[in-house]
């Protein structure tokens, strides 16, 4: 890790962050162009960073050798000493200046065309199968985070983060969205790559109502608006390691997804309904999504 | 502990991640559009790019277009360009960006344009 390069990143705005760190829009005075600055603080000894955090930063740049299109450019890691205890570990990344939040707020009625749709959902699952194959989850995969260039170009942002911040994370009261949160994560049940499908799919539906499919205020209130498009799980599709029981839903059957999403095409329907599925190993994963028939129909 | 933040920083944060309702929120309860935050930058210096709704509204507001960074001499239609989005290009034209302004390489935004390979921004800044 190279030493503080604050002279080459100057901040601009703070745009992010909570008591495990600061995010800031910054700027590359040699190149001219905006960056992003995470840094997250981390408690060291006399060995230095734990080992945890190199291996996370590691593993980061792994990815980053890859060049991936569809995800940010890691473009230096600076290290900082704080005190004798604590040392400042700063990502800068590729920022780019816009987000699918406001891709979607700027598109006109009657919505975005299709095959603008099936292009988007081609690159972002392109993207998340890059990182499933590396054995990377996301976690937190939302229109805020995926990024979309002015060429269109679509790059996910802000994943594999959350593993250096959770331990930090889990002390701070930062309000997070639910909205794409898959139905494991909400009962705190084991999980893996199908949460980021789970997301993946209420972002795809989010591309044709322009508004978000599921706006839960609490993780119950969350699961109620899930069941009432999907159904209730069967009593036997219910994990057997949570502790809110199924009794707490009521009956629903499932609603025709059209009846959520009333543009979207057939083949595009199913797609959506093997990403919104209950069971998560049932649940399509990125490589055969990318495989399925609405990406040619 | 949280530390309160100042109003300008709130509204260039707000500016930077596109958030227009809140940039709205802020700019109808009196918070000055022209404002700098603890980095000395105000919200349209920072605002997200390819957010032109909000652009719009900055500049609605009287945001100056040609307050360059202090750093590079960037201004925000250099920016624009840089990243591309012709919509807030023509829609800081509008408002009476100066498209000859040079940042501290003396370069215009229209070479800027060209640099990146955004031609239809260059060739939008050209006709000017």
């Amino acid at each position: 890790m190279a030493q503080e390069s604050a002279v080459q990143y100057e901040p601009v705005a703070e745009i992010g962050g909570g008591a495990y760190g600061t995010v800031y829009k910054a700027r590359d005075r040699d190149s001219g162009q905006f960056v992003a600055l995470k840094s997250v603080r981390v408690q060291t000894n006399q060995d230095g960073l734990p080992v945890s955090t190199v291996r996370e930063v590691a593993l980061l740049k792994r990815l980053e050798q890859f060049d991936h299109p569809n995800i940010v450019r890691l473009m230096d890691v600076c290290a900082t000493l704080r005190t004798d205890q604590e040392t400042k570990v700063t990502l800068v990344f590729e920022h780019v200046d816009q987000d699918l939040r406001t891709y979607l707020e700027k598109v006109p009625a009657p919505g975005l065309p299709i095959d603008r749709i099936r292009d988007l959902m081609q690159q972002l699952l392109c993207g998340l199968a890059f990182l499933h194959s590396n054995r990377v989850l996301h976690r937190d995969l939302k229109p805020e985070n995926i990024l979309v260039t002015s060429r269109g170009q679509v790059k996910l942002a802000d994943f594999g983060l959350a593993r250096i911040y959770s331990c930090h994370m889990a002390l701070t009261p930062v309000v997070v969205t639910l909205w794409y949160r898959s139905p494991e994560v909400l009962l705190q049940t084991s999980y893996a790559t199908p949460l980021d499908i789970w997301s993946t799919g209420c972002i795809f539906a989010e591309m044709f109502r322009r508004k978000p499919l599921f706006c839960g205020d609490s993780e119950v209130d969350q699961l109620g608006k899930i069941f009432a498009v999907i159904g209730l799980p069967a009593e036997d599709e219910w994990p057997t390691d949570v502790t809110l029981s199924r009794q707490n839903f009521s009956p629903q059957t499932p609603q025709p997804i059209t009846d959520c999403v009333p543009e979207i095409s057939e083949k595009g329907a199913e797609l959506l309904l093997e990403m919104l599925t209950f069971d998560p190993l049932k649940r399509i994963s990125a490589l055969n999504a990318l495989e399925h028939p609405f990406f040619t129909e | 502990m949280r530390k309160m933040m100042h109003v300008e920083d709130e509204l260039t944060k707000a500016a930077a991640t596109g958030n227009t309702y809140r940039v709205q929120f802020l700019l109808s309860n009196g918070v000055n559009v022209n404002g700098v935050n603890k980095f000395g930058r105000t919200p349209i210096q920072v605002m997200m790019m390819g957010n032109t709704p909000l652009a719009h509204l900055l500049l609605e507001y009287g945001a100056d277009p040609n307050v360059p960074d202090p750093g590079t001499g960037s201004t925000p239609l250099h920016d624009a360009a840089r990243t591309g989005f012709m919509d807030t290009v023509q829609l800081l034209i509008r408002f009476n960006a100066d498209p000859n302004s040079t940042d501290h390489s003396n370069l215009r935004p229209v070479d800027v344009a060209r640099r990146t390979g955004h031609m239809d921004v260059a060739e939008f800044l050209s006709r000017i």
